[in-house]
């Protein structure tokens, strides 16, 4: 039972907390020890981002963990995978109004250096429709595909495994936003045929901020956006060809890579109990509907993120209230995706609660009764 | 009256809202408030109230030193200086 003295942490989808067991302690304990050897270990000694490579590509479906780059973020990854991506003035590139910042910001840059970017609508529930998105793949006839996987914003899941073959099959790269999914529900990139992803380490993997990257298919060579050194073949004038040397300019944040470590193998080693995060964010939409919310319900795969507003009641306002008088940590506003707030219907943005398997039943029923105080006290 | 400011960003670029921490709580803010349109919600675990005087709303929790000032958008930069100007000057009656 929370007696009041501790938040109620409901923004995982911006960023986990708690974190792992572990994370906090391992990433300390890096800070204390002599650091890694920078790419120039020999055998005895321990690489911890060789290590997290490995964990991260059995998560993702894919063989070869060298192929991940490892950066600061997943906005880091995509910047990456977009500027990096063999385009030229007159290319197309499809996309998505679901899609983050992160996205849509490189997308802005792109276009305004000559290459056309076509954006499909996501339905109401904020998920990409597969039987337009095959039609519009048949008129634009795009080089590059970029699409998350799920929507920040709504949860709802997208059937990637439909989009991605319909993409592959028109001739098109495609590239993943996985960072609200990794960690969360199976990712299958090789099994989907995807070229590019980029991923967090501090949504649903559950460690620090200040990690994330992308992966890269075998064969596809990126242009480095950012090169610099490398601490081996200095020599050379120009980034190293080998992944993942290529795209991995600069020193790395070993102590939250630590921390990311500890975290992939606590998860490993402690699977959560299936369906339990879905039936607790299924309990928590049902009941804010009960209470005369309009909650924005992606049926399907979702991830555990609600969105809703409170009829007569500004999001602003009453995020006020839940966080200010009840102590509930929620997001409010246009979650960094504001072209989906059109499809879903919600152009002032809405209120946002995202799960994590640490959320408790206790914890969804004390915030469905400070909703219910919002709603009736009508503010 | 001496206060710390800080601007309080959210999604939209024109957001103009300000968060003071005061040497008196939101409570004792509103007896200086005279002629404003104030509300008071008890029914939260912590009450909260609203302030409001033309385009200016200063809301926030009955019993904190925290207040939210939410400035107009065309002229948020008079109405703040007037505002500031306020609360200084209401130090002298304290």
């Amino acid at each position: 039972m929370n007696n009041y003295e501790q938040p109620i942490y409901m923004n995982n989808a911006a960023t986990s907390w708690p974190k792992a067991p572990g994370v906090a302690e391992a990433a300390a304990e890096a800070l204390r020890r002599i650091p890694g050897e920078a790419n120039r270990g020999g055998v005895t000694d321990f690489d911890v981002f060789e290590e997290v490579r490995k964990e991260l590509a059995e998560l993702m479906g894919v063989d070869c963990p060298f192929q991940i780059a490892l950066g600061c973020n997943s906005t880091w990854g995509l910047n990456q995978a977009i500027f990096g991506y063999p385009l030229n003035p007159g290319d197309t590139v499809l996309s998505t109004n679901a899609e983050h910042n992160a996205v849509l910001r490189p997308l802005h840059v792109l276009m305004q250096r000559g290459i056309k970017v076509v954006t499909l609508s996501a339905d109401a529930a904020g998920r990409v429709p597969v039987p337009e998105w095959e039609q519009v793949l048949k008129y634009c006839r795009p080089k590059l595909c970029i699409l998350t996987h799920a929507s920040n914003v709504t949860g709802a899941v997208n059937d990637i495994a439909a989009l991605a073959k319909a993409a592959k099959e028109s001739g098109a790269d495609v590239l993943l936003d996985i960072s609200q999914t990794l960690g969360c529900i199976p990712v299958k990139l090789s099994e989907w045929g995807v070229d590019l992803a980029a991923f967090t380490g501090h949504k649903y993997l559950l460690g620090p901020q200040g990690t994330g990257g992308v992966y890269v298919r075998e064969g596809l060579c990126l242009r480095p956006h950012m090169v610099g050194g490398t601490g081996v073949k200095s020599d050379l004038k120009e980034m190293p060809e080998e992944m993942p040397l290529h795209l991995e300019a600069g020193t790395g944040n070993e102590p939250s890579y630590h921390g990311l470590l500890a975290a992939l193998r606590w998860s490993r080693e402690h699977p959560r109990e299936p369906g339990e995060m879905e039936r607790k964010a299924g309990r928590l939409s049902e009941g804010l509907r009960k209470l005369g919310c309009r909650v924005i319900v992606p049926g399907g795969v979702s991830t555990p993120v609600i969105s809703f507003v409170i009829p007569g009641i500004s999001s602003a306002d009453a995020a006020d209230i839940l966080t200010g008088s009840y102590d509930i940590i929620l997001r409010t506003g246009l979650h960094c995706a504001p072209e989906i707030m059109e499809s879903i219907g919600m152009q002032g943005g809405t209120l946002r609660l995202s799960l994590s398997r640490f959320t408790t039943d206790d914890e969804v029923e004390q915030v469905l009764c400070a909703v219910r105080d919002v709603v009736e006290s009508g503010v | 009256m001496t206060y710390r400011c800080r601007k309080v960003e959210n999604c939209f670029a024109e957001a103009r809202t300000y968060e003071y921490e005061l040497p008196v709580t939101g409570q004792e803010l509103l007896a200086f408030l005279k002629g404003w349109e104030i509300r008071e919600n008890h029914r939260f675990r912590r009450p909260v109230f609203s302030a409001k005087q033309g385009p200016l709303e200063i809301k926030g929790i009955l019993a904190a030193h925290v207040v939210k000032v939410n400035y107009p958008a065309d002229r948020w930069e008079e109405e703040k200086e007037r505002l500031e100007r306020w609360l200084e000057q209401t130090e002298q009656e304290m």
